[in-house]
């Protein structure tokens, strides 16, 4: 089977170290010069530049648009909680992007914006990468940084009643939070509908369990 | 329900074997699968291993038509009210397998997110244990809850349901009565004074049909 | 809901909820749907149903302890996630495997790969009303199953993969016992495809269906089978090859147009690849170490430790230390069965890990999900939705 519609066809290319080493000393060059990037001494084996968070959004429209770096995929967003890091002062956390370019397979690096308690505040890149959006709530979910203009900032894995950031390192591993009762979605359901173009006239109501909470019934004791 | 049907005889030790035999042979699982387990519980009812040989070859996605609820994998606190919910919606009589370590009592996931044992939420009648269980583990679970069913009364559980319902009854039967006894109060004496009207016209017609024959 | 179409129509939409507790949802997701009549207008899905925290657990043990979470992530092919961890920590570490554990390695991912591959296809099988299909893929799943059983003493969760190495060596009889689940497997490629290709059923209703055109997968951040299926030929096993997959002789499966057919079809072909990867290699299976012999890396044996004091020593400090990864974050990208599945390590240095993020690869497919079923029919969500597998261990953590 091979490609004949309208899609960009690729053929296999295999990442050779040399390209690999090429691909990084100019794509910082370009991060340095345009953003100011330093490079991260943290990782010895690719390249991670730190970039400051009010350039994330320029710094990311130039990977990926730049037809030299081509970075179209967003591999990942992970968030970092550096509280009691041997030998670290400095923001206590850090988010790290990792992009990958999936025509040219030898691009790959990723970008770190560090993020002090006092200001949780990052840009979203969630309208430049649509799977930004799930993975941004994903680190608001775990360690509580606020994606500045997000359009669906909320929790994702944990439930509607959690209190806290479990992935903290303050957070301890076993605080327990029981959940009284469902999430709601019906809410969630209108605002993709609206953003759709869909004006709701009549919302529906969400059915809710009709007696006492579930948790605290007859079984539990 | 009269004592004599509380105590077994002859019929209803039968009745109850009958019953027993029918139920145990026709446990349909309803696969409450999350995680792992769901996927060795796969393969306990795929042509190797084979789950329809002891009667539970139809495999319910709703627990109105199931009988077993079988709790494969992780239940996280984001899950349990959703587990309780279908407990409660399984209809009598119902049994619950608890299959591999996490749903057990949590597993090797000790937490902030996962319910350490779903004995916490419902109640449990077999508990499987490994991590996950193999298919061998599912099927000496399910005799297991066949040799409980084979112990279960149903005379027993119909007159313990009968007499809680039985009492049901009364309380209700007390609360209306206590109501009535008021009611009728008021009413008597309402009654009580109209009663001397009613007498002298009862009296008066009498008269009448006495003179007019 | 009452709503007021965008071309002016006054409707009334149908709030629909699916799962978490479906047949249908493999696990435990759910996703909630806006339906006029039978047509999806809008959906949104919630994941989280099987959250464990497999993240904060990576934080309290060592990088050893690490592996048996791993082997729960995606419970249908464990030993790939295994060895994905593994190879992630080992690139860290700057450590090359013996030749025999890389051979072990590739015919254990191929394995799996087949497994996994087969999980998918038979439960969007069962899904979409073919049971026979369900049965030909376990059938071949079993054997494998028995292979691993004898492998590693485990059907599911064999947490098989170690840093530097393997567990154990193969038994007595592996190279044969792999052959005929080769050759079982290519019989049951061939009744499966006699099930499946000209099954009008089957066509009508995989055709055409959730389609995702393939820059769309690419910003979504598809990858794996969903993506190549889209006709994009991105597959880490060939882009960055590790284990030297580059030196097999293999072809990246693509399809053309992104639908359900296409996705469950590139999982099929892909399966027949990985029997021609195994093939080759256990022809270069020879005997040798399995592991490297670092006992600050791998836990020297129990017949050493036994009689060597150096080894007890070193077999007491990588248990209770733990390795010592050096200090620094490094992101790591492997090809398993549903796409690419990376680890975002942070060691400071000591023996524990600092932080251990997994990349998901369903977790991207399922962010994606609403662009594939809306404007569809509510039956084609379900077929949509075993396309592109998703496995809530690895979705939740």
């Amino acid at each position: 089977m091979s490609s004949d519609c309208e899609n960009q066809v690729k053929e296999p290319v295999v990442a050779t170290a040399e390209a690999r080493r090429a691909f990084e000393s100019s794509a910082f060059a370009c991060l340095e010069k345009e953003f100011g990037a330093v490079r991260s001494d943290k990782d010895s084996w690719g390249l991670t530049a730190v970039i400051a968070a009010d350039k994330l959004r320029d710094s990311v429209l130039f990977l990926k648009n730049d037809p030299q770096f081509q970075m179209d995929m967003l591999v990942d967003i992970a968030g970092v909680d550096y509280l009691g890091f041997e030998d670290y002062a400095g923001p206590r956390f850090a988010v790290l992007y990792m992009f990958k370019s999936v025509y040219l397979p030898a691009h790959r690096l990723s970008l770190k914006v560090f993020v002090s308690e006092a200001d949780l505040k990052v840009p979203t890149i969630s309208d430049i990468y649509p799977i930004a959006n799930w993975q941004e709530r994903e680190v608001f979910d775990q360690f509580g940084v606020i994606f500045v203009g997000h359009p669906d900032l909320r929790r994702i894995l944990n439930h509607v009643e959690f209190v806290g950031n479990p992935l903290r390192k303050d957070y301890p591993a076993h605080r327990r939070q029981w959940l009284s009762t469902n999430d709601y979605m019906l809410p969630v359901l209108e605002a993709r509908l609206e953003a759709k173009g869909y004006k709701i006239l009549s919302r529906s109501k969400e059915i809710l369990p009709n007696e006492e909470e579930y948790l605290t019934g007859s079984i539990k004791k | 329900m009269t004592a004599e049907a509380q105590e077994s005889n002859f019929f209803t030790s039968k009745l109850d074997f009958v019953v027993n035999w029918g139920r145990k042979n026709s446990l349909w699982p309803f696969p409450y699968g999350t995680a792992c387990c769901a996927i060795e519980f796969m393969s306990t009812e795929s042509s190797r291993y084979d789950l329809s040989r002891i009667g539970s070859e139809y495999v319910r996605f709703t627990p109105r038509q199931s009988d077993v609820l079988a709790v494969e994998g992780t239940i996280t606190y984001k899950q349990a009210p959703i587990l309780k919910r279908i407990y409660e919606q399984l209809a009598e009589p119902k049994w619950v397998v608890c299959m591999g370590a996490c749903a057990t009592s949590g597993g090797v996931y000790d937490c902030y997110c996962t319910v350490p044992g779903i004995d916490n939420i419902i109640p449990v009648d077999v508990y499987i244990g490994g991590c996950p269980p193999r298919p061998e583990s599912f099927f000496d679970a399910m005799f297991d809850l066949q040799n409980k069913i084979m112990d279960e009364s149903y005379m027993k559980q119909r007159t313990e349901r009968v007499k809680e319902q039985l009492e049901a009854i009364k309380a209700k039967t007390l609360e209306c009565k206590a109501e009535l006894a008021e009611f009728s109060h008021e009413k008597v004496n309402e009654i009580k004074a109209g009663v001397g009207d009613l007498k002298a016209a009862a009296i008066r017609k009498a008269e009448f049909w006495k003179e007019n024959p | 809901m009452r709503v007021l179409a965008p071309n002016g129509e006054e409707k009334t939409l149908m709030a629909l909820n699916i799962g978490p507790s479906h047949g249908a949802t493999h696990g435990c997701l759910r996703y909630m749907t806006a339906l006029d009549g039978e047509n999806i207008v809008a959906s949104v899905g919630e994941i989280g149903y099987l959250h464990r925290g497999f993240e904060k657990m990576a934080e309290r043990g060592t990088w050893q302890q690490v592996i048996p979470f791993t082997d729960r992530l995606n419970y249908c092919s464990a030993m790939m996630n295994n060895f994905a961890y593994c190879h992630a920590v080992e690139q860290m570490l700057g450590i090359d495997l013996p030749e025999r554990a890389k051979v072990l390695r590739v015919i254990v991912n191929e394995l799996s790969r087949i497994a996994d591959h087969f999980i998918c296809v038979a439960a969007a099988a069962q899904d979409l009303g073919s049971t026979t299909g369900f049965f030909y893929m376990f059938d071949s799943r079993e054997m494998i199953m028995v292979i691993w059983e004898k492998l590693t003493g485990a059907r599911l969760t064999n947490s098989y993969g170690r840093i530097g190495g393997l567990y154990r060596d193969t038994y007595e009889g592996f190279e044969n016992d792999v052959l005929a689940v080769c050759k079982q497997v290519g019989k049951n490629l061939h009744d499966l495809h006699a099930c499946f290709d000209r099954n009008r059923i089957f066509l009508d209703r995989t055709v055409g269906i959730g389609v995702m055109p393939a820059k769309r997968a690419i910003e979504w951040g598809w990858t794996g089978p969903c993506l190549r299926a889209c006709g994009v030929a991105s597959d880490v096993r060939k882009d960055e090859p590790y284990y030297d997959y580059e030196t097999y002789d293999w072809n990246v499966v693509t399809g053309t147009k992104g639908d359900v057919y296409d996705r469950l079809m590139v999982r099929l072909a892909e399966a027949e690849e990985s029997v021609k990867i195994v093939q080759q290699a256990l022809k270069r299976l020879q005997p040798g170490p399995v592991s490297v012999d670092d006992p600050r890396i791998r836990v020297p044996s129990h017949e050493s430790a036994y009689q060597d004091m150096e080894a007890l020593a070193g077999r007491f400090k990588t248990v209770f230390e733990g390795i010592r990864v050096p200090a620094g974050e490094y992101y790591s990208g492997s090809e398993v069965a549903n796409g690419e599945l990376g680890f975002t390590l942070v060691s400071d240095g000591s023996g524990k890990p600092w932080r251990v993020k997994v990349r998901p690869p369903c977790f991207t497919q399922f962010a994606a999900f609403h662009e594939l079923v809306e404007g569809s029919l509510l039956a084609d969500s379900i077929a949509c939705l075993s396309s592109i597998n998703i496995i809530a261990g690895e979705l939740d953590r």
